[in-house]
């Protein structure tokens, strides 16, 4: 005869199997897990939480587990407190002094770190730090795209109307378009043999991006040093973007929730390329020098004057100096915006080439503060 | 000698910019290093170069007396770099120098270029410059 204890036993050991089978998407943390992770290497441990570090750009849980007389303490990395919060976590989930059980990853480097996949309370299964980055349903029947009064589409949230941000883009890496190249979330082929699809790149370009890649994306210096992420890449990152459209002085500026929580300004009042803040001619920047117009209901950014000290996209494309985005933006309907690209490179690629996606709108909530610190990737 | 350095040191932090990795093409920007052993142009060395999308182009110890870069190619394959330069000797003689190495560090800001180097008179020597 079973007896009740045995029972809940079972049923514990069931519900945190059930925890535990559950899938869980590498979906949104700031650096590729796989760049200190080795997903190879899976790991489960059962132990006692001892400090729960709250901070962005990942928390961290500190778990003594036992083994034999010995008792050694994991550092488990969990997605950022922005994302964890958003999925209604907190810091006080669980407090030390709470038995967890954490599946993950193990770390490269040998060290006691893991990247936590599934954790869940010992005592019950209860599965905690989930995160769904699912993004909002569309409504069923497209909303109508909002408009300034006289009839250019605005692309930004209303004062006194609708709030939001852009987020959940269909693509986070750049590809040229037509290309199919199976990538993760931050742009990690699955395939290195694919590299040559992902855009014509010169000989050199090409072999400084294999390798970054066969480096799983480690190098990446928006998050090893928080240079900002130029170009499309503000359009791919998970905390999204916000337009703030300023019709008086004739420009736009570009609100970015990852990376260091910047902003860049695209001029749309017929000025040219050239001396738009003081003293910077001669003086590349990390998001260029952006003029725009409107043609239609799309705006077309023109953009040049890039410095070379960073990534333009997730997955570590190169690009040179000698760089010029046109980016195209449109909003077809309220829920939806659509980003068209022209990258022409002629430092770090053969000839000029295309991609595109779409973001969402994300209603009613302001867009994620995010702050870069150097070496907390 | 100690004018020298002082003159490329002070060249140096005239065009280099904090080290941080440089993410563009591999060769572009400023190195600082030695090439060890010459007698004729010493042993520190300065080199600027950069890239237009076809060609790497620059110069070596910049200055009214710099060293013109005449050809300069990297393979990507191992990263090797040939440097070949037009200079004069003390005497206002053309010399020729030839640089080959190799890029190690590749994504790390202290990224250097390890090699050898020779001249049309048959000296030659350790080739080593660090990228600022």
């Amino acid at each position: 005869m079973i007896s009740m204890t045995t029972c809940r036993r079972v049923l514990r050991a069931a519900c945190f199997a059930a925890a535990l089978a559950v899938p869980s998407a590498l979906l949104v943390a700031h650096h590729e897990p796989l760049a200190k992770f080795d997903d190879k290497k899976p790991v489960r441990l059962r132990g006692v939480v001892t400090l729960v570090d709250w901070r962005n750009p990942h928390a961290h849980v500190f778990v003594n587990v036992k083994s034999g007389e010995q008792v050694s303490n994991w550092a488990v990395e969990l997605e950022s407190p922005i994302d964890l919060e958003a999925n209604g976590w907190s810091r006080t989930t669980i407090q030390p002094g709470d038995a967890i059980t954490v599946a993950g990853l193990a770390a490269r480097d040998g060290s006691r770190q893991m990247w936590g996949t599934a954790v869940a309370m010992t005592a019950n299964g209860k599965r905690i730090f989930s995160v769904n980055m699912a993004p909002p349903p569309m409504p069923l029947q497209p909303r109508p795209t909002p408009k300034w009064p006289d009839g250019q589409p605005r692309l930004g949230s209303v004062a006194g109307g609708a709030q939001g941000y852009w987020a959940f883009p269909s693509a986070t890496a750049l590809v040229e378009s037509g290309a199919n190249v199976p990538m993760d979330e931050w742009g990690l082929l699955k395939n290195i043999a694919d590299a040559p699809k992902v855009a014509p790149m010169q000989a050199w370009a090409l072999q400084l991006y294999k390798e970054r890649q066969q480096r799983f994306l480690r190098d990446d210096p928006m998050y090893l040093n928080c240079k900002p992420p130029g170009g499309p890449r503000q359009f791919e990152l998970s905390h999204g973007v916000q337009f703030v459209e300023d019709r008086v002085r004739q420009r736009i500026f570009v609100l970015i929730g990852s990376g260091n929580n910047n902003y860049r300004i695209v001029y749309t009042d017929g000025r040219s390329h050239q001396g738009q803040v003081g003293g910077d001619d001669e003086n590349p920047l990390f998001y260029g020098r952006s003029v725009g117009k409107w043609e239609g209901d799309t705006l077309v950014m023109d953009t040049r004057g890039f410095n070379e000290d960073f990534w333009f996209t997730n997955g570590g494309l190169p690009h040179t100096d000698q760089l010029k985005l046109i980016e195209k933006i449109s909003r077809p309907n309220f829920d939806t915006l659509k980003y068209d690209l022209t990258v022409d490179d002629q430092g770090a690629y053969t000839r000029p080439w295309t991609a595109s996606w779409t973001l969402r709108w994300v209603a009613g909530k302001d867009m994620p503060r995010h702050l870069c610190q150097e070496n907390r990737s | 000698m100690k004018n020298l350095i002082f003159a490329l040191a002070a060249v140096a932090a005239l065009l280099t910019v904090p080290a941080v990795a440089q993410e563009g093409h591999p060769l572009k920007g400023s190195w600082l290093g030695t090439w060890t052993g010459n007698k004729i142009h010493g042993n520190d060395v300065l080199l600027v170069m950069s890239w237009d999308g076809k060609n790497v182009t620059g110069t070596i110890n910049p200055g009214t007396d710099n060293i013109v870069i005449k050809n300069a190619m990297l393979n990507p394959e191992g990263w090797l770099v040939h440097i070949e330069a037009e200079a004069k000797d003390k005497s206002g003689q053309p010399l020729t120098y030839t640089i080959d190495g190799k890029i190690e560090n590749l994504p790390l800001a202290n990224r250097v270029v390890t090699g050898t180097w020779k001249d049309s008179r048959g000296d030659t020597g350790a080739f080593k410059i660090g990228r600022q």
